[in-house]
């Protein structure tokens, strides 16, 4: 997995810019439905510039929306991701998809989002010894932590 | 020359006490048994040993086995066989005796008394049986007859042997200046060239002649005839001059008659035996303890002693060392690993990493064996004080869904526990993980228990927390 990360990385990076400009010409409509798992979380106290509006793990993401969304996760998708929108962002900020396996952290994506609604993701590639549990930490700008999800790999 | 001044300097008074105390058993057991027969069975058993040594040390399997079975029946036969003889030496002499008292040679035999006595007893043509032992014990050939202790005279022979006297029939042993038993019945002789006129008298004494190193004088009761015999060997005796000849001959008193010389050649005598019996024991202890200097390793395990309770071992640099050790082949042989022990005193340990080097303060080994290295010599220890801490909870989902379900989403409660472990393996965790749950059982939502596997083994869960969780998951249909 750690030989992909430069190829993975750049991938993300313009999804996910993509994805940005995407909802930011579509009305901003994707902070509509709820994770299935994941609640919103609170507005961070410090953190009045960002609000985490929905945060989940899934398969795939089309048509900007997250598919397939899920804790637990066949090895046979080949690919899972994290998506994140985010609300009242008032300046380009910021924000970091750390992956751990078990407590050991596998890699970190930054994310970058900008005014004043914004989504993002992060991807990785699955492999046959990725099997077990994991979690993704959102993290600020401010090296706060945001949300951290918690999901499995399974056979 | 260094080396044997360095084997002089090895030599710890334990060893020297050993040697002499046995040393001391051994020669007061030749002092107690000299003159039986145990004393050669005894001898002829140490030189077994010595044959079994041998075969050990060369490798010879099946004969030192074999040496081994001979020599454990031969001691368990000298017991049944002597026991007469190993019973008079235990139940005639008292404690003093059998620890440090040297029985004194019997007394001097009145040889001139019983010259007299047994002319007396052929002139009045009274039958007689005297048998003078030699060196050989002859508890086990002489049954019967009465023990007795009476001074030897010539008038105290003639009445031994009267005709009214009851136990005049039989043979009378006499030791020293004393008759010790009468009527004594001796084996008989099966030779078949003695002379058809003797009697069984004569067929008593050369029986007993023949088996031991006894003399025997018979006086016959028809002619008046004095015989001396000794091993096959019967001798008339014509007169008083030559009996005399054959009882100092036999005694030994033929040409050290005074008391004197008797007592300086027991003297000496007893002083080769306890040279003998040092240099046998030096030899025996050298075998044991010093001889045949064989090299060994063995892995140990530590143990940490007098740990302050408040903290926990976190790691250790090793667990066990290995101590190259050296002593006698016998004694690395025989020895068992719960001999053995590496001790750690951690009562100066703080909390962090403590260093120590090992010596030999902290090996206790069996006497005789000495310690050449130890691998490592320096450990490791690393203590540290238990804390707690709040984690999360994670479901473990293990296996697959049927197909066309997915795992939607899963709650755990309570989602974070207070575990309990040292700081440096809660500075690790962020996250305690359920048993694993397998999925391929699960068609529709639901909630269950489960318990928590916590990694590693140190840490617990704190008091008071609980060991397992409730955990709510929903599965619903995947979309094409």
């Amino acid at each position: 997995m750690t030989s992909n990360i430069p190829e993975r990385s750049a991938r993300w990076k313009c999804a996910a810019r993509m994805a940005g400009l995407m909802l930011l010409f579509s009305g901003m409509t994707m902070g509509a439905s709820g994770p299935a798992h994941a609640a919103e979380a609170p507005p961070e106290p410090g953190n009045a510039t960002i609000r985490l509006v929905r945060a989940v793990m899934c398969e795939s993401i089309d048509g900007y929306e997250p598919k397939y969304i899920a804790v637990a996760f066949s090895i046979n998708a080949g690919r899972i991701s994290c998506y994140t929108l985010f609300d009242d962002v008032a300046d380009t900020t910021v924000v970091d998809h750390k992956w751990y396996r078990q407590d050991e952290l596998v890699t970190t994506k930054r994310l970058t989002i900008k005014p004043p609604k914004w989504a993002t993701y992060s991807s990785i590639q699955l492999r046959e010894e990725d099997k077990g549990p994991w979690r993704v930490e959102i993290w600020n700008a401010q090296s706060r932590l945001i949300k951290t999800l918690r999901f499995s790999v399974i056979d | 020359m260094n080396s044997f001044f360095a084997f002089l300097l090895s030599i710890r008074w334990q060893d020297i006490i050993d040697v002499l105390l046995n040393s001391y058993i051994l020669f007061r057991l030749y002092v107690l048994f000299r003159g039986t027969n145990v004393i050669r069975v005894l001898a002829g058993i140490a030189l077994l040993w010595i044959f079994q040594r041998m075969a050990v040390a060369l490798g010879l399997i099946v004969t030192s086995w074999a040496m081994q079975g001979i020599i454990a029946g031969a001691t368990l036969i000298i017991i049944i066989v002597f026991r007469n003889e190993i019973r008079n030496v235990l139940q005639a002499k008292n404690l003093r005796a059998l620890l440090w008292e040297f029985p004194q040679k019997s007394e001097v035999m009145p040889i001139e008394a019983i010259v007299q006595g047994v002319y007396e007893l052929a002139r009045q043509r009274i039958g007689a049986l005297m048998v003078f032992p030699g060196k050989e014990g002859l508890d086990e050939m002489i049954q019967g007859g009465l023990q007795w202790g009476g001074l030897v005279s010539k008038e105290m022979l003639v009445s031994v042997f009267w005709n009214g006297n009851p136990a005049h029939d039989g043979a009378a042993l006499i030791q020293g200046n004393r008759v010790t038993r009468v009527g004594g019945i001796l084996p008989l002789s099966l030779r078949d060239d003695l002379p058809k006129y003797y009697g069984t008298r004569h067929r008593a004494a050369a029986g007993l002649a023949e088996q031991s190193d006894a003399l025997v004088i018979v006086v016959s009761e028809e002619r008046g005839s004095v015989m001396a015999v000794k091993g096959s060997i019967f001798t008339p005796i014509g007169d008083n001059v030559a009996l005399e000849r054959i009882l100092a001959e036999h005694l030994g008193t033929a040409r050290a008659q005074d008391d004197h010389l008797s007592v300086r050649r027991e003297s000496k005598e007893l002083t080769i035996a306890a040279v003998i019996c040092v240099l046998c024991m030096a030899g025996v202890w050298f075998s044991f303890a010093k001889g045949m200097e064989t090299l060994t390793s063995i892995e140990v395990p530590l143990e940490y002693l007098n740990r302050d309770p408040q903290t926990q071992i976190h790691s250790t640099s090793a667990n066990t060392v290995r101590l190259h050790l050296s002593g006698s082949a016998a004694l690395i042989g025989s020895l068992r690993l719960d001999q053995v022990k590496v001790k750690l005193d951690l009562s100066s340990a703080v909390s962090g990493q403590n260093s120590y080097m090992l010596s030999n303060e902290n090996i206790v080994l069996p006497p005789g064996l000495r310690l050449n290295r130890i691998e490592p010599s320096e450990v490791k220890v690393a203590l540290d004080v238990p804390a707690t801490k709040e984690v999360a909870v994670q479901v473990d989902w293990v296996g697959a869904l049927p197909s066309g379900l997915i795992l939607e989403s899963a709650a755990v409660t309570p989602g974070k526990v207070k575990v309990m472990g040292t700081q440096r393996i809660l500075d690790r965790i962020e996250t305690v993980y359920t048993e694993k749950i397998a999925l391929e059982n699960l068609k529709t939502s639901g909630q269950i228990s489960v318990a928590l596997a916590l990694q590693p083994r140190a840490l617990k869960i704190a008091e008071g927390g609980r060991e397992k969780v409730e955990v709510s998951y929903a599965i619903g249909r995947r979309p094409n």
